[in-house]
């Protein structure tokens, strides 16, 4: 006899999904296009493809996988253990046959199944097999536009601004950084306004010490994939904050050192996406 | 070796026994032979750098100054930016080096109190060498901590009676007891810490991460270093520039070390008689002729001396600034504690790292040093403690409070462990503990590390790892994940390798420390 103690609608469905998770993992009708190809696409053909044929090999065709490397054979239809491949991504990561090489980031479990149910099965090349669904893959929204067409202009309202528009990281879609410390007193409300050219690209923005003030949070309202904002030690005041209202992907935002209270805090905390607001030497009481 | 008792230098161990700290801090030497010893030194860089000089010219002629500015007209991808979305902007490390004793601070072992004065197991010790300050001993009677430890917070980490402040922050810390080396000797040991190789010559951490990562603030240097005055005077270890040097890398990554005491940087005031103007002109007359050089010769150490002297030039103003303490209120000396208003100390260097971290700059290290406890480790722990515990927790509680612990990281830690047996006498309330590389404890903390996380585990004896061992690579494979740096990618042509802080053996970023 199974109790359900207190158990919520929601609860008590997703927990009945959860048992029910086991028996649509167990099978599923693949095809090597399908899935196969895509997989060592993936993982592989950066170095067996046709840029290059690392040891001669090359897996950007299932011709080229039955052909193998100089060394021979790395697809065995039907023999896992003869399968040169199926050897070598299942390797301690730190031999030194370990594929892929170079500290490329392993198969993941269900990847290397996947490989493994296809040469069980005679790796075939349109017949179907039976293998699990792989995980379904998580897509992380991406913070902001493509910044790549537009950097050059970004540089140059940057250099002109006397500010630095940074990207966060290489994925170019990461967004910039609107930064200002080498020169902090430079940024200005006019200075924010004048980044509107670039506004839908400023995922973040450190205004500490600088000139903003409220009249330069309109500005920053423009800025619609903002997600942190540092304006510690600025003249901003709670007057200010109701501007930010509409920023809906603003997670976090420092008021330390401002003249900013509790009335300003309670519009802030009105903004579902914020989960961190700061609070130290303001004229707020910290929140817990 | 005599030791003199009455020598502050004087030393217990072997491997530096009576090494004094660097030629410059020598207090005999007239300082027109340690200018020499300087110009020397730095032609024979300059001599040595020859080979490896064209490998970054063309990304010295790209930037310029260093900062990671949007390079490309052409829409290329920027070359210096983090590789993916990083959580930490900027790290503070509090280096104790000397190496504190696992048993005393971080890895709990009670049921050590049984088996005072035992022989340690020889199933225990493997048959591992042990250093000549100890593998002559007739026995190795075990030594049980002399400090009581006490579950702080939520999390429950057990925390050293010699922690009380640190104890209270207890439930930010993510602590690791399974990190291991392979030096047993004080300077491969902290070498490998700070540069991920043994050997000298190689770029430490933070200039590795001024290279890829560039500056914040160019105001003010990328990467800076500041070693604490010492609380004890006996088991001082010796520290010197190798361990913030540059390596290969462009000497502008190496770190500004400020002073302990005096003007923070020498020569930042202008001499009488000269005014701003006239350095502005100086500089820009020994830039011009510079210039001109490079465009003959093309040597790129010569840009670099152009950005030194940029940097000087923007540190008469910057460095002032930020080490002017008059505008902390009042509640930072009680956060920090009163040793926070003496320049030098621990406790003010911990305030100068939050103040330059709110500047900027990227990468500070602390050095602490005098962990070395070869004897009287219980008394010379405490003083230690004493004078570590309260500003630490300061420093962490003051970040925390002004919204910087999302996005600096922490990190304290010495460069190996101690035994578990005695060396030399052992009592009660007396004894002292050898080098031991097999593993050693650490923490980190904030810039999306997993607070309240205990990792790795150790036998009884704290002798050995048995779960979840973490290899220097592997820490620092993991700080560069926390700044958005996959470890191999982050690399230098230098001698033939694609060189990387760490190395050429496989590292991995150890996720369970990662929120």
């Amino acid at each position: 006899m199974i109790c359900w103690p207190d158990l919520s609608l929601p609860a008590l469905l997703s927990a009945v999904l959860l048992a029910l998770a086991p028996s649509f993992a167990q099978a599923e009708p693949a095809t090597y296009a399908d899935r196969v190809a895509p997989l060592l696409d993936r993982n592989c053909t950066v170095c067996h493809g046709a840029e290059k044929h690392k040891a001669g090999l090359r897996l950007d065709s299932y011709a080229a996988i039955l052909q193998g490397a100089e060394s021979g054979a790395v697809v065995k239809p039907g023999d896992l253990k003869g399968s040169e491949i199926y050897r070598r991504i299942t390797l301690p990561t730190h031999d030194e046959d370990f594929m892929p090489s170079d500290g490329k980031p392993p198969l993941g479990s269900a990847e290397v199944v996947l490989l493994e149910k296809w040469i069980a099965a005679g790796a075939p090349e349109t017949a179907a097999f039976e293998a699990p669904p792989l995980p379904p893959v998580v897509v992380v929204p991406p913070a902001a536009p493509d910044y790549r067409s537009r950097l050059a202009q970004a540089n140059e309202l940057a250099r002109t601004l006397g500010v630095q528009l940074v990207p966060r990281s290489q994925v170019s879609t990461d967004g910039l950084i609107v930064r200002t410390a080498s020169a902090p007193a430079q940024c200005t409300d006019a200075v924010l306004a004048k980044l509107a050219p670039v506004a839908d690209l400023i995922v973040e923005a450190e205004l500490a010490r600088t000139q903003t003030t409220d009249a330069g949070l309109h500005a920053v309202a423009a800025w619609v994939n903002l997600q942190r904002l540092d304006l510690t030690r600025t003249a901003v005041t709670s007057a200010g904050m109701i501007a930010l209202a509409p920023l809906s992907k603003l997670e976090a935002i420092n008021l330390t050192s401002t003249k900013v209270d509790d009335q300003g805090l309670a519009v802030l905390q009105a903004n579902p996406a914020l989960k961190k607001i700061w609070v130290f030497a303001s004229a707020a009481t910290p929140v817990p | 070796m005599i030791s003199d008792p009455h020598d502050p230098f004087a030393h217990l161990c072997s491997d530096h026994g009576g090494e004094h700290p660097s030629v410059l801090n020598l207090p005999y030497v007239p300082l027109g032979l340690k200018q020499e010893w300087l110009e020397l030194e730095t032609r024979r860089h300059f001599l040595g750098r020859g080979s490896k000089a064209l490998a970054w010219a063309g990304l010295a002629t790209l930037l310029g100054r260093s900062a990671p500015h949007l390079l490309a007209d052409t829409g290329a991808l920027p070359g210096l930016q983090p590789h993916f979305a990083p959580k930490a902007k900027r790290a503070i490390y509090l280096f104790m080096a000397g190496a504190p004793s696992q048993f005393e601070t971080w890895d709990y072992k009670p049921k050590l109190s049984d088996l005072f004065d035992k022989d340690l197991p020889e199933s225990v010790r493997g048959g591992q060498v042990l250093t000549g300050m100890t593998a002559s001993q007739a026995r190795l009677p075990i030594a049980p901590s002399f400090y009581k430890f006490a579950q702080q917070g939520k999390a429950g980490h057990w925390v050293s009676e010699l922690f009380p402040y640190t104890g209270k922050i207890a439930d930010e810390l993510c602590v690791i007891k399974s990190l291991y080396t392979e030096a047993i000797n004080h300077e491969p040991a902290i070498l490998s810490m700070t540069t991920g190789n043994m050997f000298p010559g190689k770029p430490s951490l933070g200039s590795w991460l001024a290279y890829g990562l560039g500056a914040i603030n160019e105001e003010l240097p990328t990467f800076v270093v500041m070693t604490s005055k010492m609380p004890v005077r006996t088991n001082v270890q010796a520290l010197s520039n190798r361990l913030w040097s540059s390596g290969f890398l462009s000497p502008e990554y190496a770190a500004v070390a400020l002073r302990s005491g005096g003007d923070p940087v020498l020569y930042l005031q202008d001499p009488k008689g000269v005014s701003r103007d006239v350095r502005r002109a100086v500089i820009d007359g020994v830039n011009d002729l510079n210039r001109q050089l490079f465009e003959r010769v093309g040597d790129p150490e010569i840009n670099t001396r152009i950005a030194q002297y940029e940097m000087a030039f923007r540190m008469q103003t910057s460095v002032p600034e930020v080490t002017d303490f008059s505008d902390e209120p009042a509640s930072t000396w009680d956060l920090y504690g009163p040793k926070a208003k003496e320049p030098g100390t621990y406790a003010y260097n911990c305030l100068m790292a939050r103040r330059l971290a709110e500047r900027g700059v990227r990468f500070t290290q602390i050095f602490l040093r005098t962990w070395d406890n070869h004897s009287n480790l219980p008394t010379n722990i405490r003083a230690m403690a004493e004078d570590s515990d309260r500003p630490t927790q300061g420093l962490i509680t003051d970040l925390k409070r002004r919204g910087m612990l999302d996005d600096t990281l922490v990190i304290w830690g010495g460069e190996f462990g101690r035994t578990v047996y005695s060396q030399g006498t052992l009592k009660p309330d007396n004894y002292g503990r050898d080098h031991h590389p097999r593993c050693f404890s650490m923490w980190m903390c904030g810039a999306g590390t997993k607070p309240g996380v205990s990792h790795g585990e150790t036998d009884d004896f704290s002798y050995n790892i048995v779960k979840d061992p973490v290899h220097i690579r592997d820490f620092h494979a993991t700080i560069l994940h926390q700044f958005g740096i996959d470890h191999n990618k982050l690399t230098f042509k230098s001698q033939g390798l694609d060189q990387r802080l760490t190395g050429v053996l496989p590292a991995k970023v150890i996720h369970d420390l990662l929120a």
